[in-house]
């Protein structure tokens, strides 16, 4: 440590409680639902080919939370544009279930960043999008729907537009939506980024609890360390330049999580471990801008 | 605090009425609708009604003969300002002359005097002293002079001029020495007097005033007309049919072909350059070929909208339908939709609100094409009576046509535009406006149509829903 601050020593972040390995070993032990092998991404550019993702080898369990996280550019979204089917991969596969998937298909759920409600459907209406596509009408499909609407808490909205829907709101009717096609997994692309502070910390609180109740393996982008460290099970860690898997974190800090837990050695180990990851030492120098001095008042501000 | 109040007031009124994009608020947003109609009626008006501004004509309450020009003028001609006093002052010098020619004892034939004398039937028709088959009576005639040498009968319109009056005098006095009743065998001879002409300052025929317009259009929808001719309305519905059948056709063609463009690649590039190349060819140009094409009837006329407006449908179609989100799409895709879905309910739902929007501009296009379309072949409809009544130069009958086919085209759009707000709540711009009664109806009409999908098209086997660890197996502790 060279810095001058009063430091705390932290745990090795892979240290862990009896419990929390315990918890790991059961998951590992729990059947592959999203497999991926040997997947690699490059695209044509006026330099050249340009590599995004490169042999990038996982599994992902059933009912985990995985975040994925990384510098911008790193090909987060590359990745789950592919595992969506949106993208289809240079090389490697993809295999769901232990079945080979080619192109988008409602076993895989995806919440965008960006709201993609159809804006001309009511919620419920929304909700009931993919039933109806797989070809599903009548009562049943409604009722599903409602109940759907009530785990998100927007039961009193089902006939509102989402026009009509504050951001958090709009993405509570998109995971409805995604789940109504109770779907093998659910990709979420960075779906809280563009939602305020206190917003995000309330809907990843929902997210956690629809985890907790409804069957689903959730694949979760964020360049957000805290939302990884609070949500995720495990933490897959890409480096940019080509894009490959750096590390996967078992994140030591025990379930269920709170905000509490912020403060625990575990959850600042990981979280530290994963920031000298993204942003590594030797990029980490201060970068100074060439300001003239435009101020005579107010010289001790710093 | 008169000065924080007056603040206070300022700030509540809002906005400057000079404010980059800034909403001016209701009130104010009414009254310049209000003004953008009132102030064009209002010039109208004004350069119509004060003849300070412009009148440069003097239209004739009762005209006069002129020996030494071969031009005749009658009641209701314009001459120009310019010209009237010239015209006048001739009149003037004529009389003097005849009445020097009447002193050296020459006399005037009774066919002569007669036409001279008929120049009083405008002045009783104007008042309404006689009818109209009576103005070659000579007898009326002979007798409506009586009346105003002898002062019996006064006219208010015009107001005769002292100098008319004495001449009307001069003339009753050298007919009542002959005779005070019509005799045919006994006719003066002594060369009549004519009255210098009249008239009131006029603008142009070509700006008709208002008044006279809207009579005229009244007049017009009253008139029966004979029966070989088409009466106005039959003549608007025909106008209207063509327009509408016109653009009826071009929907059918550009609205698939527009979606299709704007969707699928292959069809943009296969369909799109040509359409964007035939668009630049005045569809006028083919009206020829239309006629030989489809013979003289309407159906010329129709292919004509059809070709002015089908072009230019097809590439705002697919460039409005290519501006949908591309994101709902791989949305919808996620969700299991397959390429016709995706066409069926994203892109076309997804667009509608912005074809609709389009197609309203567009049948605005379909209406410019009316008057050429119509001249197309055998004239027909508003435009022939345009055409004809123009060349006559009967300008207040063509005005009532012109603003009837404007009123028409602007009602249609409002109503359409209204109905927007309806069919689509929730687009951009009609978010904050209530539905009221025909809004709801609208939808709930929309949610019968959408239970009429085949109820049993590939019910799949539901069970519960996974709720509360249900599926979860049971070996399987959930995750707490």
């Amino acid at each position: 440590m060279t810095s001058s601050h009063p430091t705390v020593s932290l745990p090795d972040y892979r240290e862990q409680e009896p419990a929390v390995a315990e918890r790991f070993r059961k998951l590992k032990e729990r059947p592959v639902v999203l497999r991926v092998r040997g997947l690699g991404k490059s695209f044509a550019s006026p330099e050249g080919r340009v590599t995004a993702l490169e042999g990038l080898n996982f599994d992902v369990h059933r009912r985990e939370f995985l975040c994925v996280i990384g510098q911008s550019g790193c090909g987060k979204s590359t990745l789950i544009r592919i595992l969506s089917g949106l993208e289809q991969p240079t090389s490697g596969e993809l295999l769901l279930d232990g079945k080979a998937v080619h192109g988008p298909g409602p076993d895989r759920g995806m919440v965008f960043q960006s709201y993609t409600l159809f804006p001309w459907l009511s919620v419920k209406e929304n909700v009931m999008f993919g039933p109806k596509m797989a070809g599903r009408t009548g009562p049943s499909v409604e009722s599903e729907a409602r109940q759907w609407i009530e785990m998100v808490g927007l039961s009193d909205f089902e006939n509102a537009y989402p026009f009509q829907l504050s951001g958090g709101m709009k993405q509570r009717v998109a995971i409805a939506r995604a789940l109504a096609n109770q779907p093998r997994i659910l990709l979420m692309d960075e779906p809280f980024g563009a939602l305020d502070a206190q917003t995000r910390a309330q809907m990843q609180d929902y997210l956690l609890q629809i985890w907790k109740n409804i069957d689903v393996t959730i694949l979760f982008i964020t360049h957000d360390l805290d939302e990884a460290v609070y949500l995720a099970d495990r933490i897959l860690v890409l480096k940019a330049k080509p894009g490959r898997i750096d590390e996967i974190i078992e994140v030591p800090v025990p379930r269920p999580r709170s905000l509490d837990q912020s403060i625990l050695p575990a959850y600042l180990a990981t979280k530290k471990r994963i920031s000298e990851m993204i942003h590594p030492r030797e990029q980490h120098h201060k970068e100074m801008l060439h300001i003239p001095r435009l101020t005579v008042a107010g010289d001790e501000i710093e | 605090m008169a000065w924080f109040s007056t603040q206070m007031n300022e700030t509540s009124c809002g906005t400057p009425w000079l404010a980059v994009r800034r909403d001016l608020g209701p009130r104010r947003s009414s009254f310049l609708t209000f003004l953008s109609f009132f102030g064009p009626v209002a010039v109208w008006c004004l350069v119509s009604y004060c003849p300070f501004i412009w009148h440069p004509d003097i239209k004739l309450q009762f005209a006069a003969n002129r020996e030494d020009v071969n031009t005749t003028f009658s009641a209701g001609d314009r001459v120009s300002r310019d010209y009237f006093p010239e015209f006048q002052a001739a009149v003037r010098n004529q009389n003097e002359a005849v009445r020097k020619r009447g002193e050296a004892g020459e006399s005037f034939t009774s066919r002569e005097n007669k036409k001279i004398l008929r120049q009083v039937v405008p002045i009783a028709l104007a008042n309404g002293w006689i009818s109209g088959d009576q103005e070659k009576d000579d007898a009326v005639i002979y007798d409506l002079w009586r009346a105003l040498g002898t002062g019996e009968k006064v006219s208010d319109r015009p107001v005769l001029t002292a100098e008319n009056l004495a001449i009307a005098r001069e003339n009753w006095d050298a007919m009542k020495s002959v005779s005070s009743v019509y005799d045919p065998a006994n006719y003066p001879s002594k060369p009549f007097l004519q009255m210098i002409p009249q008239g009131v300052g006029s603008n142009p025929d070509f700006l008709p005033a208002p008044h006279e317009v809207l009579i005229m259009g009244w007049k017009e929808f009253q008139r029966q007309t004979d029966p070989n001719q088409p009466s106005m309305t039959e003549r608007l519905f025909h106008s209207v049919r063509i327009v509408f059948l016109g653009f009826f056709i071009a929907c059918l063609i550009a609205l698939p072909l527009g979606v299709l463009c704007g969707t699928y690649e292959l069809f943009s590039k296969l369909f799109e350059p040509f359409t964007d190349f035939f668009r630049y060819m005045p569809a006028p140009a083919f009206s020829t070929l239309l006629v030989a094409l489809f013979a003289a009837n309407d159906a010329p006329k129709v292919s004509l909208v059809v070709l002015g407006t089908l072009f230019q449908m097809v590439l705002v179609i697919s460039k409005t339908t290519r501006l949908l989100d591309v994101s709902l799409l791989e949305a919808a895709q996620t969700l299991g939709a397959n390429q016709r879905q995706l066409v069926t309910r994203v892109v076309i739902p997804g667009t509608m609100p912005n074809l609709y929007n389009d197609l309203r501009i567009l049948l605005g296009w379909a209406w410019t094409w009316l008057v050429i379309a119509e001249l197309i072949g055998v004239k027909s409809g508003l435009t022939e009576l345009i055409e004809t009544q123009g060349r006559w130069r009967n300008f207040d009958r063509v005005f009532p046509v012109i603003i009837l086919i404007g009123l028409l085209g602007f009602f249609t759009d409002q109503v359409l535009s209204w109905l927007h707000r309806y069919l689509f709540p929730y687009a951009e711009g009609n978010q904050n406006r209530k539905p009221g009664l025909v809004g709801r109806i609208i939808r709930f009409l929309g949610s019968l149509a959408d239970d009429r999908l085949p109820p049993e098209a590939g019910i799949r086997s539901t069970g519960p829903l996974p709720r509360a660890h249900s599926t979860v197996s049971a070996t399987e502790k959930p995750i707490p």
